[in-house]
């Protein structure tokens, strides 16, 4: 072990020897030989490093008492081989440390050393949600989905509340409409009325009932327009404008069941609605919705009429009983021989002819609940239709005097007047483009004549006929003048 | 058309029976409700921009669309219009996601 000792540092010497002869030679540039170098380093080192040497050298001696001459020696220049070594090595290191800072700034001029960030300027890429495997990335997906299924089992629920109420209004007026009338529920797909029995269902909130069979009417349609509840988006809507399910019914008069006349009575907001909607009120009632109240109903209701009689021909006493009872039901009711539907606009190429007009009783009945109907209310319904029943049995009484029969046509013949003047210049027109469609037909004919001597027929009788109508206009033009004359 | 038949009978008076006849929608109409219509047209379009420019929101609000078409649709319409219309949505939805996985982004 001590061989060892002393073996390694002579070892490094040999080692070191190389390296510093040749940093030697570059600090000396005198060209001085290697040898003296060599001579030189070891005296400096000797003359630095005696104390140590001295301890060193007190040290190995008496360990190694026994020890040969040669080993002394080398422990000798062991321990100063030693601290030379190590002096060496020290010297190489601060040497290197100067060369190399030298060398730096030799070499890399206006380099400036930053301290480099390299850790600052790490990007971490996020990992793409898609590949997370979390299903928290997805949470727009999931509430669509979850909106989805909110508006599935809306559908659901509103669908089978809409079928209860009617179904519940339904086995409460049955019993009356039965009585009534021979046929109840048709649905229109045979070609001769079968009683179904049952409401017709249109959509998912309207269902239709048709009665049919009795005297004094020709039929009566009930339409049950619920609102939709079965469609989210409306569910939503009413809560911030609440609306109430509805009762139409719209009974059909024969021409006999009836006398010419027009009467609407309904809450002030429905009368001033339909007054401009319809066609028969704009133009039969010209004058505001009046009040009530000179009738004994309340003043909620107001009512709009062709003439005085009307009124108080409809008002009897019952009817005031009704209205009074009912009043916060009842939207609105119509009577009307002039019915025609809503105001058509006018476009170019307009049918030219009055609309078609029938006899109806329409009346519009609101369900109570505001929307939050349950099937017991239906029941309240009933003495509604018993009105509407017996409206239609007092109207086939209900006859005008001859004053009022004589207003009435001239009311009447009055409109049919005004319709004529508005659409004057569109008949003319229209006549216009028929006779000229008219005599191109004819000249047509004329020219695909192959025949010369029939071709030459036709285009003188064409004339004849063109001379005829020049010579009546002529005569018509005269009379005129001779008239005015 | 409607067919009139008149009942005589010895103790109640004479009454006429009418058979149902739907109104004619195509002289009035304010009657007919066009949502299901607007709902149906709404929803191809949307499905329509889904599928081309690969946008899933657009696709999505196909399908709601086709939802409320379907719910204010009356009896007697054509279900097949709904069907299609309602396989061309769900479509949107699939091709967007098959040629996008990655979630949607909430626009805020």
């Amino acid at each position: 072990m001590r061989h060892l000792v002393f073996l390694l540092p002579a070892l490094l010497l040999l080692l070191a020897l190389p390296d510093t002869r040749g940093r030697y030679n570059d600090d000396f540039d005198d060209g001085e030989d290697i040898a003296e170098f060599d001579d030189n380093d070891f005296a400096e080192f000797e003359d630095v490093s005696e104390d140590p040497a001295v301890d060193v050298e007190k040290e190995p001696p008496p360990r190694a008492a026994p020890s040969s001459t040669p080993i002394e020696d080398d422990e000798d220049e062991a321990t100063v081989e030693n601290e030379d070594s190590q002096d060496e090595f020290e010297d190489a290191d601060a040497q290197d440390q100067d060369m190399y800072s030298k060398y730096d700034n030799e070499e890399f001029e206006g380099y400036e050393k930053t301290n480099s960030p390299f850790k600052d300027t790490l990007i971490y890429r996020e990992v793409p949600a898609h590949l997370q495997n979390s299903w928290e990335s997805y949470y727009m997906e999931i509430l669509m989905v979850t909106g989805l299924l909110a508006y599935i089992m809306n559908y659901i629920i509103g669908k089978n509340k809409n079928s209860r109420l009617a179904q519940a209004w339904f086995n409460s007026h049955r019993e009356l409409l039965e009585s009534n009338f021979a046929l109840v529920g048709d649905d229109g797909t045979s070609k001769e009325g079968t009683s179904t029995g049952k409401l017709n269902q249109e959509n998912e909130h309207i269902y239709n009932l048709w009665c049919s069979g009795r005297v004094c009417c020709e039929g009566m349609l009930i339409q049950l327009k619920f609102l939709k509840r079965q469609d989210l988006l409306n569910v939503l809507a009413r809560m911030m404008r609440p609306v109430c399910d509805q009762v139409q019914v719209k009974v059909t008069l024969n021409d006999e069941d009836m006398d010419t006349f027009v009467f609407a009575v309904g809450s002030r907001k429905a009368m001033a609605r339909l007054q401009k909607e319809l066609q028969d009120l704009s133009e039969f009632c010209g004058d505001k919705p009046k009040s009530g109240a000179k009738y004994g109903i309340p003043e909620s209701l107001a009512i709009l009429s062709e003439m005085g009689e009307v009124t108080d021909g409809v008002m009897d006493n019952k009817m005031v009983h009704y209205l009074t009872t009912h009043a916060d039901k009842i939207e609105s009711i119509h009577f009307s021989d002039q019915f025609s539907g809503p105001k058509v606009m006018q476009e170019e190429g307009q049918p030219l002819k009055l609309p078609e007009t029938k006899k109806t009783l329409l009346f519009t009945f609101n369900v109570p609940g505001m929307g939050n109907t349950s099937p017991k209310d239906m029941d309240s319904l009933l003495p509604l239709m018993n009105m509407v029943i017996y409206s239609i049995d007092k109207l086939k009484k209900l006859r005008l005097n001859r004053e009022g029969k004589q207003k009435a046509d001239r009311n009447r013949a009055r409109v049919e007047e005004n319709f004529l003047k508005h659409t004057h210049a569109q008949r003319q027109e229209a006549a216009q483009t028929r006779r000229e469609e008219k005599k191109r037909a004819e000249k047509e004919r004329i020219m695909n004549e192959e025949d010369p001597d029939r071709q030459r027929r036709l285009e003188e009788a064409a004339q004849r006929r063109e001379q005829k109508k020049m010579e009546k206009k002529q005569m018509k033009m005269k009379q005129i003048k001779v008239k005015a004359m | 058309m409607y067919w009139i038949t008149v009942v005589a009978h010895l103790t109640y008076p004479i009454y006429c029976l009418t058979s149902y006849k739907p109104p004619n929608t195509e002289t009035n109409p304010t009657l007919e409700d066009p949502t299901p219509d607007y709902m149906n047209l709404l929803g191809m379009i949307f499905s329509m921009c889904g599928l081309m420019l690969k946008l899933k929101w657009c696709a999505w609000i196909a399908v709601y669309c086709s939802f409320i078409s379907f719910a204010n649709s009356r009896s007697s319409e054509d279900t097949k219009q709904m069907m299609s219309s309602f396989m061309l949505s769900i479509s949107a939805v699939v091709m967007s996601y098959l040629q996008n996985p990655q979630p949607m982004s909430p626009p805020w």
